[in-house]
């Protein structure tokens, strides 16, 4: 029997469930950022936040922003699952996937070294440094003794862990696994990727230009249950592979569409952020499927590196449960692609595949399928005027 | 309610082979002189050197020397002035694995680490700090993030395989070989590359010292005076491929990887459970996993911090679990390597396998009464070995074994 997609959590600052999260994509909403500024420096930048505590739990009350992310994606993708924490827990296995982890308690931690000596560090701090923090506080709640992995890597980390998650599941034994990925937005990390030129400091994010002018830093969290079948089917996980350059970015990327066929696919939910990437993607998308559907979240959502493959597969998901696709916001004349401008619906949209190019090197891709048992929406026509760009 | 064992059940048989292997660590530059810093019971933890410990408890690490990591060939690799510490790390111990199974080409990377490039980012706050110009900072940002190391050192020897990064505090190193064993034994690939690194770094280094973990003295690990543990640096890997594949294409077996269980303790984020259910069915199921009964076991090669939570815990699993087996931890000798510990101390597990002995547990004193383990106390001793059970644990409650076997087994 196929991987499915059994549930699905959502936590993100333009909302934190998938009903909500998405009728505002429809509507042709976004996040909007807040200002964020640090005692050691003069600058401020501006990135898309959460403002309110989304997950409460004891063993959350010294966690950092992540491990609340992180739970509360967890958690809602469980209930959307129908998972019972005593009959299924231990044939569950979890995959936390993250980018940066904690680091606002890590710059907390190492401040206090560096501002007043090493005798000033918290111990009570460091433990919620370590990566795989939030994955701890998850599988407490959750009572998971088995099989709990985090993974870390770029923008691309949620499709390598939903890789990993289908090599998991070769083990009979196990029923569901839960992939989760987080981020926490911080001044320090809007600083380097800012400094390494790759963030603009106030909004929009205006995808696919041809001299890209940056990204907005976002954060939140997403969650997967997979389990043996169900409606929208995992049809391939395309590990990819690494570009040494940016340049070279578009040929792996071009590697992962043939290996997945997106020239047969509906949509593409693509990982465009402002960057290079958005060239790359571009690229790699007129050489192997020129007709492409394209889609990203990111003007509207930002990224949130370490969530954002994870949002992204949420985001075909509900492309394919609904049959609509959500307008791509910011998105100028210039681009040769094919995006929508208006939300737009297709009653035959049965496969998507998802593109995930990360900052720093890594690339995947993955093709999910509605399943035959799938209802069917309210017939709706594609409207020609809302298919964009040439 | 009975648990399922999550680490994958043998189900299809596919053997899988360990066929080639790279070390680097304070024990020495590569498996021959990783093998004599073995046998001749080398302590090679020594006073910290990278940066202040003046305010800490502990002074000392294992550490890595720099004149001849900066020595080491970086390959095809581009700008090498940029790398990481860890990344050269990954390329010597690459190299060294490369040099044994030139055509090795994983279709799968798999390793753990703790922290990747993280005194990049330390400087890097620093600089910030300090109101200084941050003119280099975006060559440290771009090669801070936990994946660079290894995937510089793919780069650096023509090497392209996607990377799974775990990093599950100080098992990290022993899940990624699990998972990467999973991967061959289902059949799903014939050929992962696995293993682990981490270097020192000052944040981590003051983080144990404020948990007052790490010791001001000598480490001594299951010594009923110990006081906790040193930290070290390191990298490993290890070539594992489809046994009989490898056997086909006439290519050296090191050994044979058999058995991986994993267990995740919720107690705490930074202490076991005391009653040591976490390390005991990690062990348990690398056994189910293996099909071997306790009794299979000829050495293991604990995790032993010398923390005392770690090894009165780790301690009481394998006193529960086997009957008198002889048990050493390495980190005496080269500190605890945290996401490499558990890939130097596979490499290790092989070298006891290929050279017959048990490695030392030095800075032993006296064991403990309750506890009652057979511990290769301050030498190594020559022995026969077929099979070595491998632990490691870490924050976060996460438990990791494996079972390696000789080729012969």
């Amino acid at each position: 029997m196929s991987l499915a997609i059994r549930g699905m959590g959502w936590i993100t600052p333009l909302g934190a469930n998938i009903a909500d999260v998405w009728s505002k994509l429809l509507e042709g909403k976004e996040a909007t950022a807040e200002t964020i500024s640090s005692p050691i420096s003069p600058r401020t930048y501006q990135a898309f936040r959460i403002a309110e505590s989304v997950a409460a739990h004891p063993r959350l009350r010294r966690s950092s922003a992540i491990s609340h992310f992180a739970v509360a994606a967890g958690l809602a993708a469980l209930k959307d699952a129908g998972f019972d924490s005593q009959r299924d827990a231990a044939r569950t296995a979890l995959i936390f996937a993250t980018s940066n982890g904690g680091v606002i308690y890590t710059k907390r931690f190492y401040h206090d070294i560096v501002a007043s000596g090493a005798q000033s560090a918290s111990p009570l701090l460091f433990p919620e440094t370590v990566f795989n923090a939030p994955a701890s506080h998850l599988s407490a709640i959750l009572g998971i003794t088995g099989a709990s992995y985090t993974v870390v890597g770029d923008g691309a980390i949620g499709l390598l862990a939903l890789k990993m998650a289908e090599d998991l599941m070769q083990n009979e034994a196990l029923e569901f696994c839960l992939v989760v990925g987080a981020e926490e937005a911080d001044w320090l990390l809007c600083d380097a990727y800012r400094k390494w030129r790759l963030l603009r400091k106030t909004p929009p994010v205006e995808p696919f230009l041809t001299s890209p002018k940056g990204m907005i830093l976002s954060e939140g969290g997403g969650a997967i249950v997979i389990g043996r079948g169900g409606t929208i089917e995992i049809e391939k996980v395309a590990a990819g592979g690494n570009y040494p350059r940016q340049k070279d970015a578009a040929e792996i990327l071009g590697r992962v569409f043939a290996e997945l066929g997106a020239n047969r696919a509906d949509i593409i939910v693509a990982s465009a952020n402002g960057t290079f990437i958005d060239l790359a993607e571009r690229d790699a998308l007129l050489r192997i499927f020129p007709g492409a559907l394209v889609y990203t979240m990111k003007p509207a959502l930002g990224e949130s590196v370490g969530a954002s493959a994870i949002w992204q597969v949420i985001v075909a998901a509900q492309a394919l449960l609904t049959h609509q696709v959500p307008p791509v916001l910011h998105s100028r004349v210039e681009s040769p692609l094919q995006t929508p401008s208006a939300t737009m619906t297709n009653d035959s949209m049965r496969t998507a595949v998802v593109s995930a190019c990360g900052l720093n090197q890594q690339v995947a891709g993955l093709r999910l399928t509605l399943g035959a048992e799938a209802k069917q929406p309210a017939a709706k026509t594609v409207s020609a005027a809302t298919m964009g760009r040439f | 309610m009975p648990q399922a064992n999550t680490s994958n059940p043998p189900q299809k048989r596919t053997r899988v082979a360990v066929v080639a292997a790279g070390i680097v660590s304070p024990l020495g530059f590569g498996l021959i002189e990783t093998a004599e810093s073995l046998r001749n019971a080398r302590d090679c933890v020594t006073p910290v050197t990278r940066f202040s410990v003046e305010s800490c408890r502990c002074k000392t690490a294992g550490q890595i020397a720099d004149d001849r990591l900066l020595n080491c060939s970086t390959g095809r690799m581009q700008r090498p002035e940029r790398l990481h510490r860890a990344s050269r790390m990954m390329i010597c111990a690459l190299q060294e694995m490369l040099a044994q199974a030139m055509a090795f080409e994983p279709e799968l990377t798999v390793v753990g680490t703790t922290s990747g490039g993280m005194t990049f980012g330390e400087e890097y706050y620093r600089t910030l700090h300090g109101r200084q110009k941050t003119r280099g900072t975006p060559s440290w940002i771009a090669n801070y993030p936990p994946q660079k190391p290894v995937i510089d050192a793919q780069e650096a020897l023509g090497l392209s395989a996607p990377c799974q990064v775990i990093a599950n505090a100080c098992a990290s190193g022993t899940n990624a070989i699990g998972h990467a064993f999973e991967c061959v034994r289902s059949g799903r690939y014939r050929r992962v590359l696995t293993g682990g690194y981490d270097a020192l770094s000052e944040l981590v280094f003051v983080g144990f010292d404020s948990l007052q973990a790490a010791t001001p003295e000598k480490c001594r690990p299951f010594d009923s005076g110990r006081t906790g543990l040193v930290l070290g640096e390191g990298a490993a890997v290890l070539a594992l491929e489809n046994f009989d594949l490898a056997q086909a294409r006439g290519a050296p077996i090191l050994a044979e990887i058999t058995g991986y269980g994993i267990s995740t303790d919720n107690h705490h984020l930074t202490q076991p459970n005391p009653s040591g259910i976490g390390p005991r069915q990690a062990m348990e199921r690398a056994l189910e996993s293996a099909q071997l009964a306790p009794e299979a076991i000829d050495y293991i090669n604990a995790h032993g911090t010398a923390t005392p939570f770690n090894d009165t815990v780790e301690g009481k699993a394998i006193a529960e679990l086997f009957d008198h087996v002889p048990i050493s931890s390495t980190k005496g000798m080269m500190g605890h390597s945290l996401g490499a510990a558990g890939a130097v101390e596979a490499a290790i597990s092989i070298l006891a396998l290929q050279h017959q002995f048990l490695p030392p547990n030095i800075h032993f004193r006296s064991g403990d009464p309750e506890l009652g383990l057979n511990i290769v106390a301050n030498a190594a001793r020559p022995a026969k070995i077929r099979t070595v059970l491998s632990n490691s644990f870490g924050f976060g409650g996460t438990n990791a074994s494996v079972i390696i076997q000789s080729a012969a087994a």
